[in-house]
């Protein structure tokens, strides 16, 4: 081996340690870089020599710069961000829908409703009093003010989240756009013999992807070419360097849905901040708001019904208190139409949302929305009427298997409550005939209302009814806040073992930097000897 | 395990974050003076503190109630003894004007007796606020009112009882109906025959829809010069028609016979034969009296149970609803405590790198 070998061996020593300084001051300048993984040189014994003697060794080659990454706790730290995200929309929707019932802080009706039936009280000691009815009145209208604003903050929040859905599809647009930038310039960099991985690259696709598990749930799987194809609800969302478009459309219900290449994938969209709002958004929709409905819409029947049978001051009789129930309809059909929908029996209204179909035979079936139970079928024909419990449609037009209409006397019950009577003389407070202003047993019955079980309300108390509302709320949120904590505690712990393996310690790094720095000096005076060495022969 | 930079960050940021929202809770706490601030605080604890919340309000309605039927029991009571006062008075003429008298006595008891009817109708119209007391449901009318026509005191009113509620599912009547009141049946100690001798027959029918008794009183037999028959359904009738009496006079103002010895005869008849309606009109004031206020009493007992009910429900409200003070004041310096560790021992880890150690090399 000629003495200049010498030199190759040292500047092969002085190549590896001054790329092994450069990655070592790249970890340091990002040690505070979100997502990024810390990169480690590989050093390689360089090919030997063969000689008579043996193989001579002809010093250190660089053979890759790896990232220190683990694929497991990457995959782990993807499925928890969808988690948390979902957690975090939930438990952001409910808290504000909890509010709307922190009866805690004199929110909430039960100090209106507990005002209103104390007028009542007050009217049956004094049925003469001008000022106790005008009080009354004054009474029941504050408590229709409240109880439209509670409706109003649970429908703003369900709106809000609406607008919130338009959001996340616009982010989830754009972030899907920028993976597939990158899915080509990773390929691009990778393609070609001796070529690395693009370690940096792949930082920025992973951030990416976390950003993206928490806005919805994904799988993703990687080609051989280094690029990776992203699905939400069996369809593809980035493929290569391509995407499809995700997209929202308002549904019959005012709710937002969601489309991913044309195709409805909102049902099977379950976890990251749009599964949470898709998920809240229903469970409230179903739960606090209907049961919210159906207390007012039972005040109203009950308090209409005994208060119609009164006789007021000047006699007069058949009046309701608040403004009567109204039947509610929405459906989708191309050719038929609800022309007609009335309370034909105000006692037998049970107070329940109904589902009316049809069939390829052209009949029709109502079911019960909560229950799923079937209410009434028959024949179907064209702007006949279809009555049940107490309510009488009539739908007008050719209908096909796919045509489905809503039937609710509870949708519009918030919407249309108001106090009926204006004149404090047509307060049914006398239970017969004229002229009795001191016959209080109406009012005494009225006040009695909510002393009694109330059998659409499930055979429980107009108070019990509503605590039943508020406890769903609390318990709702508190279920939602103590996910979120637990989502966020496990999504810590699991950064946290990210950040064990690809996080940058500066102590480690300050370690490396001094012994690649003496590697460095070591490698110089190698040279600086070999080229003594030469002196030595050059002066013979 | 590794520790990297960002590790030790973030678990010092978590700490922080932790500490710093506990203690916010905390505060929030202690200015609000609640330990429940939202329902998901405390489900349970909520919707009990509401339970004692609308149970507290509806108490205080009954107490309400009960305090407007005690005003109007308390009224009625105190109608009742001023009536028997009256009707003793009335009794007090008739033990000394029973018999023949001077043309100046007569016409002072006429007097009297007539100041006592229009006191008596002062009563049976009393009024509590807007309503008339003895009308039953017709309480926007008078209970009484003179018919000149029959020259009697019609009942305007009816048998509506006024119910308030005092409690769940118990009420109370608050007023006394005007036929229970001023009208009444003479008791069986009329007697068949008056001093003198004379025979005395009394019928008497009630009216069911107002509970008005009309009673006939017939002196005599027919065919007697002095054969007399009158009636009365009420105290206010009764008094006019001893009033008269004492002027000889039957109530229409005309005299009650021709002839002014037998005249004489039928108008001291009639004033001895009122002697023991008049006892009867007396002790049912004096029973309605003690009527009104054995429902006070029942009232006033109700009104000591539920002020001690809701005491009870108010102490279980605030052991539900109010934080206690020094529990979260001593949790506020044990979290600060905690908070200042921590700053002083992430400020020493912190600064501390392999880096502050090289240059000192």
């Amino acid at each position: 081996m000629p003495l200049f070998g010498l030199f190759d061996i040292g500047k092969s020593a002085l190549f590896a340690s001054q790329t092994a300084l450069s990655v070592t001051s790249h970890n340091i300048a990002n040690v505070n870089t979100p997502g990024y993984t810390r990169q480690d040189v590989v050093f390689k014994i360089a090919n030997p020599e063969n000689m008579h003697a043996g193989s001579l060794g002809r010093g250190v080659t660089v053979s890759s710069i790896k990232r220190q990454y683990d694929r497991f706790i990457q995959s782990q730290l993807l499925g928890q961000h969808q988690n948390y995200g979902k957690s975090f929309a939930m438990n952001q929707t409910l808290g504000q829908v909890e509010q709307v019932f922190n009866e805690a802080q004199g929110m909430g009706i039960a100090t209106a409703l507990s005002e209103y039936l104390n007028a009542w009280n007050d009217v049956s000691a004094n049925p003469e009093g001008y000022t106790q009815r005008v009080v009354l009145l004054q009474k029941a209208n504050a408590l229709v003010t409240n109880a439209k604003q509670m409706e109003r903050g649970i429908t703003d929040s369900l709106k809000r989240s609406n607008e919130e859905i338009k959001g996340i599809g616009d982010q989830i647009n754009s972030i899907a756009s920028q993976i597939a930038d990158i899915n080509g310039s990773i390929v691009q960099a990778e393609s070609g013999s001796g070529s690395g991985n693009a370690n940096d690259l792949r930082d920025q696709r992973d951030s990416l992807l976390n950003d993206l598990a928490e806005l919805v749930d994904f799988s993703t799987y990687e080609d051989a070419n280094g690029a990776i194809t992203v699905t939400v609800g069996m369809r593809s969302l980035v493929y290569g360097e391509n995407t499809n478009t995700f997209s929202t459309r308002m549904n019959t219900d005012g709710f937002r849905e969601v489309y991913l290449a044309g195709s409805n994938i909102t049902s099977s969209v379950q976890k990251g901040k749009l599964g949470g709002l898709i998920g809240v958004r229903d469970n409230v929709t179903s739960n606090i708001l209907h049961d919210f409905r159906k207390l007012v819409a039972s005040l109203i029947k009950e308090t209409n019904q005994v208060h119609s049978a009164g006789y007021g001051l000047d006699a007069s009789t058949g009046n309701n208190f608040f403004n009567s129930l109204q039947i509610n309809t929405s459906g989708s059909s191309d050719n038929a139409s609800v022309t007609s929908a009335s309370i034909t029996n105000m006692a037998a209204l049970t107070l329940d949302e109904y589902d009316v179909t049809f069939d390829a035979a052209n009949n029709y079936f109502v079911h019960n929305r909560q229950t799923g139970s079937l209410v009434t079928s028959g024949a179907y024909v064209s702007g006949g009427a279809i009555a049940f419990d107490g309510i009488q449609v009539a739908v007008s037009g050719t209908v096909n298997a796919a045509d489905h209409f809503t039937v609710s006397p509870l949708e519009g019950a918030i919407a249309n409550f108001g106090v009926a009577v204006s004149d404090q003389q047509k307060i049914a407070a006398s239970s017969s005939g004229s002229g009795l202003p001191g016959n209080n047993a109406n009012a005494i019955q009225i006040a009695d209302l909510f002393n009694s079980s109330i059998t659409d309300l499930g055979d429980t108390g107009f108070m019990d009814y509503y605590q039943g509302i508020v406890s769903n709320a609390g318990t709702l949120s508190r279920a939602a806040s103590n996910s979120l904590q637990f989502d966020d505690n496990l999504l810590a712990e699991i950064s946290n073992r990210r950040d064990s393996v690809s996080g940058v310690s500066l102590d480690e790094e300050a370690a490396n930097l001094i012994r690649y720095q003496r590697s460095y000096e070591a490698g110089a005076r190698m040279i600086k000897i070999t080229d003594e060495l030469l002196q030595t022969i050059l002066n013979l | 395990m590794r520790v990297t930079s960002q590790m030790v960050y973030n678990q010092l940021r978590r700490a922080l974050q932790g500490n710093l929202s506990e203690l916010a809770e905390k505060n929030t706490r202690l200015y609000t003076g609640k330990k429940i601030d939202k329902p998901s605080d405390d489900v349970i604890g909520m919707m009990n503190a509401m339970g004692y919340r609308v149970s507290i309000s509806g108490n205080e309605q009954y107490q309400r109630n009960i305090n407007e039927a005690n005003t109007n029991l308390e009224l009625s009571g105190t109608v009742m003894k001023s009536l028997a006062d009256g009707l003793l008075k009335m009794k007090q003429l008739t033990s000394t004007g029973s018999d023949a008298q001077s043309q100046e006595n007569r016409d002072r008891y006429a007097q009297e007796a007539a100041g006592l009817r229009d006191f008596f109708l002062g009563l049976s119209n009393t009024k509590a606020g807007n309503r008339y007391l003895f009308s039953g449901y017709q309480s926007d009318q008078k209970a009484f009112v003179y018919n000149s026509v029959t020259h009697a005191y019609d009942y305007q009113g009816d048998l509506g009882e006024i119910k308030v509620p005092v409690d769940k599912g118990a009420d109370v009547s608050i007023n006394i109906q005007g036929s229970r009141a001023f009208s009444f049946k003479v008791s069986s100690e009329m007697p068949a025959k008056l001093a003198d001798g004379t025979p005395v027959s009394t019928s008497q029918t009630t009216d069911p829809s107002t509970g008005i008794t009309t009673t006939t009183i017939e002196i005599g037999n027919a065919g007697d010069p002095a054969h007399d028959t009158f009636s009365f359904s009420n105290i206010m009738d009764l008094t006019n028609v001893m009033s008269y009496a004492w002027k000889y006079q039957d109530i229409d103002g005309t005299a009650l016979h021709s002839n002014s010895g037998t005249n004489e005869l039928m108008a001291l008849h009639r004033i001895m034969a009122l002697t023991v309606p008049l006892d009867s009109a007396r002790s049912q004031a004096l029973n309605m009296e003690a009527e009104a206020g054995i429902r006070r009493v029942q009232i006033r007992d109700q009104n000591t149970r539920l002020t001690a009910t809701n005491l009870n429900l108010k102490n279980a409200l605030t052991a539900t609803e109010d934080a206690d003070m020094t529990e979260t004041i001593t949790d506020i310096k044990k979290i600060e405590v905690a908070l200042d560790a921590l700053r002083a021992s992430s400020a020493s880890i912190m600064s501390k790198s392999l880096f502050d150690f090289l240059t000192a090399v």
